[in-house]
């Protein structure tokens, strides 16, 4: 009779769907349509809906009885474009050379030549570092750093340079140890897995916990940063609004089962042994001087903890090394469903398997011991024919830069997410960007070749437009936005003239508020590169340092780090204005955009004003401006102007 | 050179020429609306009002990092004198520690108990001042946490889980009620000048909510505000001419309807604001003498903590919301960490801490401000009752004790409790999410209602919902 009744229960549960309808009817789960490009009939509209997302954009204004702002002047956009593209301000003789080409495709020109310049990746790797929270320390106590961990960086900066297709730059990250065991550039682009904080402590270790910890941080970006959806939501209980059950999640932690950790150190044996010894001779030395510290006090104790201060910094650099991981199929976790997500309470074991609600029901697990699953887990992602994938790709592109997205939750993709404000321009673009073998670059010159995007930021039809759609989702006119915290340092550098061009390689420790370090666990972790030269890099080549992020980018958006970051904040307050008119940064930059402006033009008020206006705001200042600050200059050093110019809002906002 | 290169004119100059005649009366109406729409976001920091009657406006959390002893402290147990050098009795149950291996012994301790106030709470020698303010305080013995070691467990009471990257309870109570004071932060840390913390930075940080609720870190020393000097060679006189030259370019431009930039200029007020009025708050040699030597202020070992406690309660008076005053940084022994030498570091720790501690609780009853002022005090865990390595004791995170006072708590009681041996709250336990929910209660604020959409989900302090420990508010 029990048997009967268990068999009832299972047939009657094979015939429940796994997924109800209304659940697979999710927007950005259904196939991309072929959205047919709108026409129209008036000559004015034909002539600014050149392109095809212009008219998916004026028809979306039309139906909303707006119209779009007139194209922004040449100044204005030879300065957008800069920042957008390279996080850097165009120079006099940039924006000189631009405003005065006469060819009609000057604008093309400009638009390609920022493209093909490798500061387009110093640009662009930021977004996607944010998105992924990418950090070079692990967090927590030690906030140990990870030697190598800025190759990954320098991979995004390249990957976007040489335009590498995204669905290789994706497949590449998720199983690049897999797909290339011995292949230096594919083994650093897995160090994805090794992004997320990790818990390290003496004594007890919590093994099982840090685990779970582990696999949670590495299953929940596959969610954020590749589909777009809150996969995270599900690890404690079914989501509670999309279709993305707990067993779900648990199954796609599930190809990460035999994920591991592993530092591949590039140096021969000998290098290595060498390397050791001296580690090892300078680390007695430090325990040696430890144990004498309790014999003194006062004076003598602090100077000996400056010289083991100074012993620890001076530690050899770590030997060139890639953080990436590797499969330890002896030893791969048992992946359980657990109850609200506690490691303690285990539930039914679970295979490998992809989101559910995107398979027909049934569809069996695969093996969990299967080899190189997270390759299987990359070919799922970038099937052509995947509804998120490429969705999610050009929204981001989209949204860095208009400022908003088409879907303007980038990493919400769900029933509770923003819903598309341009559906049919999203599968567009995502098609184009599949049908172009999914390069990159074609799709960001289609955007900012458009008329949508070269629209001014002032809209004649504001009135009526500010009221129908305050946050100009139906772009109306350009969003003015305010630089984000790399660039506001990266353009300072460079208006002053003191920006280091170098690209890649090791991240810089620049000098820092010494009470800063002090808070830091182990304070000598903090190194100062030894060539000053190195502290006016850009700031993608700063490291990325959980535990001690400077108060420049913190005061500014920078996020936090710890989790995805699709979207910066931009927020007004005090504080930013404290430290760009306080801070040693500002200041120090000030004096040094003195020296420039003083050797390019001399001792000229006016044409100090005018210099200094030029190279900060791209334009000549307005008579409104440059009367008081020549009658500032009567009395007041250079210096101080030069730092009012960096608290401009033309400085500091782009049009 | 570049003459032909036209300053951006500003927008209302570009909209009275698009509007032409009739501009002005439509202008004047979207400049109205674009203002009413953005000051919801110019100011964050602006005072907001709670979601149900508040008792208490600001917070003090005296926070004992490394975890003090809650068996030295405020949980006297008799049994575990009697128990000392014995193994832990089977009935007591299982407990993980970071070092202590099962087969520890028990150890009792050197310090001794009296009764004090009107409810006769046994209280510590080493805690002689405090116990004078016994009648304040809510004595939570049975306080327990979800982690053995430091940095998990700090992150979980300070932000509610057991990872970083989430919001700190001073950011949310920002969050949620704003500041009231424009010339200071609204959530100030004291960290302790002897260093670091485990957890460090991301346990007080914003995580996901807007940079504005940021901690400001206070630095040792007379000057605790970063970037609230000027540089070298710089007189206040010069600068305020910078900062009016600023205001000049700046409005030149600016279209009067513009709140963002409108919110960038008030930046600059409040910043100058800040400069000028913040070193006079902060500069505590104009206390009269008296309230110096209450604190211990001008006196080894009480002069640093007492100082930064009596800034506290400047600060708090002049309206921030959230103060946190660290005891203990760097090296675990510097800390409460007593793994060596449980007397040794107690006898310090709390010769540092007792009287400035009492004091503050002194200086805002008699100013009236005690009602008003939620206080705090504890650390991440208490300590294990077996002893480590002897003399020393390891972390314990299964009953531990914290004491509330003011902010409308109900002093002079003790609440819950842990087993016979100080292991287990097994009296009504109190986690963190408890204690936050209490706090926000006293606040005026819903542990539901206080939350930020973040990956999908309203976020919230609480992950799981915490209780409000309804014997003392």
């Amino acid at each position: 009779m029990l048997l009967v009744g268990v068999a009832a229960a299972a047939a009657a549960d094979a015939r429940k769907p796994e997924y109800r309808e209304t659940e697979r009817s999710l927007w950005s789960l259904q196939p991309r349509s072929q959205p047919a490009v709108p026409e129209f009939a008036a000559a004015e509209e034909t002539s600014w809906a050149r392109s095809p997302i212009d008219a998916f954009v004026l028809r979306k204004l039309a139906e909303n009885s707006l119209r779009p702002a007139p194209q922004a002047d040449r100044v204005t956009l030879i300065r957008r474009l800069y920042f957008d593209l390279w996080g850097l301000p165009p120079s006099p003789a940039d924006i000189a050379d631009f405003v005065n080409d006469s060819n009609t495709d000057a604008y093309e020109k400009l638009v390609d030549r920022l493209l093909a310049s490798p500061h387009y990746g110093e640009r662009w790797a930021q977004h996607w570092l944010d998105g992924v929270r990418f950090a070079e320390t692990e967090g927590f106590e030690y906030d140990r750093h990870l030697a190598g961990m800025w190759r990954y960086r320098d991979y995004v900066i390249e990957s976007l340079n040489s335009d590498k297709p995204y669905d290789e730059f994706v497949r590449e990250q998720i199983a690049g140890d897999e797909i290339g065991p011995e292949n230096h550039e594919t083994l650093i682009a897995a160090g994805l897995h090794r992004l997320g904080a990790v818990r390290r402590n003496a004594g007890n270790q919590e093994v099982a916990s840090s685990r779970n910890e582990v696999l949670t941080e590495r299953t929940d970006i596959i969610g954020s940063a590749f589909l777009g959806l809150t996969v995270g939501c599900a690890r404690c209980h079914d989501h509670m609004f999309d279709p993305i059950r707990q067993r779900d999640y648990y199954r796609l932690q599930a190809f990460m089962a035999a994920t591991e950790e592993n530092n591949i150190v590039l140096a021969t044996e000998e290098e290595q042994k060498a390397w050791k010894a001296l580690v090892k001779e300078k680390e007695d030395e430090i325990k040696e001087l430890r144990k004498k510290l309790d014999e003194l006090s006062g004076e003598e104790k602090g100077k000996l903890h400056q010289k083991i201060r100074n012993l620890e910094v001076s530690l050899p650099d770590p030997l060139p090394t890639i953080a990436t991981v590797k499969n330890d199929y002896e030893n791969q976790t048992p992946i359980h469903v657990l109850e609200r997500g506690d490691y303690s309470k285990k539930k039914e074991q679970v295979g490998p398997r992809v989101l559910g609600v995107l398979l027909p029901d049934g569809t069996p697990e695969l093996d969990a011991y299967r080899k190189n699953l997270r390759i299987s887990l990359a070919d799922w992602l970038t099937a052509p024919d995947h509804p998120l994938t490429a969705r999610v790709m050009v929204n981001r592109i989209w949204l860095y830069h208009f400022g908003s997205g088409i879907v303007n939750t980038p990493n919400d993709f769900g029933f509770n997410g923003d819903k598309p404000s341009h559906p049919e321009l999203l599968d567009y673009l995502a098609n184009q960007l599949v049908a172009g073998g999914w390069r990159q670059k074609p799709i960001h010159r289609m955007i900012l070749l458009s008329n949508a995007y070269r629209q001014s930021s002032d809209s004649p039809v504001a009135e009526a437009a500010v009221q129908k759609d305050p946050e100009n989702r139906l772009l109306w006119r350009f969003s003015r936005r305010r630089l984000e915290a790399e660039e506001i340092r990266d353009a300072m550098l460079a208006v002053s003239g003191k920006l280091n061009p170098k690209a890649g390689g090791q991240s810089i420790m620049v000098p820092v508020d010494e009470q800063l370090v002090e808070l830091l666990y182990k304070p000598a972790q903090w190194k100062e590169p030894e060539d000053v030269s190195q502290n006016y890099r850009r700031s993608v080549y700063l490291i990325a340092k959980r535990n001690l992020r400077l108060p420049f980018m913190e005061v500014f958006d920078q996020p936090a780090m710890l989790t995805s970051c699709a979207r910066r904040q931009s927020s007004t307050h005090a504080p930013q204005a404290l430290e760009l008119m306080n801070g040693p940064l500002a200041n120090g930059l000030a004096e040094v955009f003195a020296g420039r402006l003083r050797r390019e033009v001399g001792d000229d008020p006016a044409q100090l004003v005018e210099r200094a206006y030029l190279l900060a705001a791209g334009r000549m200042p307005a008579p409104g401006e440059l009367r008081p600050a020549v009658e500032f200059l009567k009395t007041q050093p250079l210096r101080e102007l030069a730092l009012a110019i960096f608290n401009l809002n033309d400085f500091l906002y782009v049009n | 050179m570049l003459e032909h290169v036209r300053f951006t004119r500003n927008r209302r100059e570009f909209l009275r020429d698009a509007f032409c005649g009739f501009g002005s009366l439509a202008m004047a109406d979207i400049l109205q609306r674009e203002s009413l729409r953005a000051a919801s976001t110019a100011n964050a920091l602006a005072p907001k009002p709670p979601h149900m009657p508040a008792k208490a406006k600001s917070v003090i959390f005296l926070f004992m990092a490394g975890g003090p002893s809650h068996v030295e402290t405020w949980d006297p147990k008799p049994l575990l004198n009697e128990l000392d050098g014995e193994p832990r009795p089977k009935e007591f149950g299982e407990a993980k520690y970071q070092f202590v291996k099962p087969d520890a012994k028990l150890l009792g301790t050197k310090r001794t108990f009296q009764k004090y106030g009107k409810a006769g709470i046994e209280v510590s020698d080493l805690f002689p001042h405090m116990a004078k303010c016994v009648d304040d305080l809510a004595i939570l013995r049975s306080c327990h946490g979800d982690m053995v070691v430091h940095s998990a467990a700090q992150y979980e009471l300070w932000t509610g889980r057991i990872v970083p990257g989430f919001p700190s309870m001073g950011s949310w109570v920002c969050y949620g009620l704003g500041s009231e004071s424009e010339s200071l932060p609204a959530f100030v840390v004291m960290p302790d000048p002897d260093g670091a913390l485990e957890a460090g930075q991301p346990m007080y940080g914003n995580g996901f909510l807007p940079a504005v609720f940021q901690p400001t870190m206070f630095r040792p020393g007379d000057r605790p505000v970063l970037n609230l000097d000027l540089p070298q060679g710089v007189s206040l006189e010069e600068r305020r001419k910078t900062i009016d030259l600023i205001r000049q370019l700046n409005e030149a431009t600016l279209n009067p309807g513009d709140d963002e930039f409108n919110a960038r200029l008030k930046a600059y007020d409040l910043a100058f604001k800040m400069q000028t009025e913040a070193p006079e708050v902060l500069d505590i040699r104009n206390e009269p003498q008296e309230t110096l030597d209450l604190y211990g202020v001008g006196k080894e070992p009480t002069h640093d903590y007492g100082r930064r406690c009596l800034l506290a309660r400047r600060l708090v008076e002049k309206g921030v919301r959230f103060v946190c005053v660290v005891s203990g940084g760097g090296p675990g022994n510097l800390q409460w960490d007593a793994h060596d030498d449980i007397e040794e570091n107690h006898l310090r720790m709390a010769a540092q801490t007792d009287q400035p501690v009492a004091a503050l609780l002194q200086d805002l009853k008699r100013r009236g401000m005690l009602d008003s002022t939620l206080v705090l005090w504890g650390g991440e865990f208490g300590r294990s009752p077996e002893a480590q390595g002897g003399k020393g004791r390891d972390h314990h995170n299964l009953g531990f004790t914290m004491w509330l006072a003011g902010g409308g708590i109900q002093g002079g009681q003790v609440v819950g409790a842990t087993d016979a041996i100080g292991l287990r709250a097994v009296e009504n336990p109190i986690h963190f999410r408890d204690l936050h929910t209490t706090m926000l209660h006293q606040l005026g604020l819903d542990q539901d209602k206080l939350n930020y959409l973040h990956l999908g989900r309203n976020e919230r302090l609480t992950q799981i919902h915490g209780r409000v420990v309804r014997e003392i508010v």
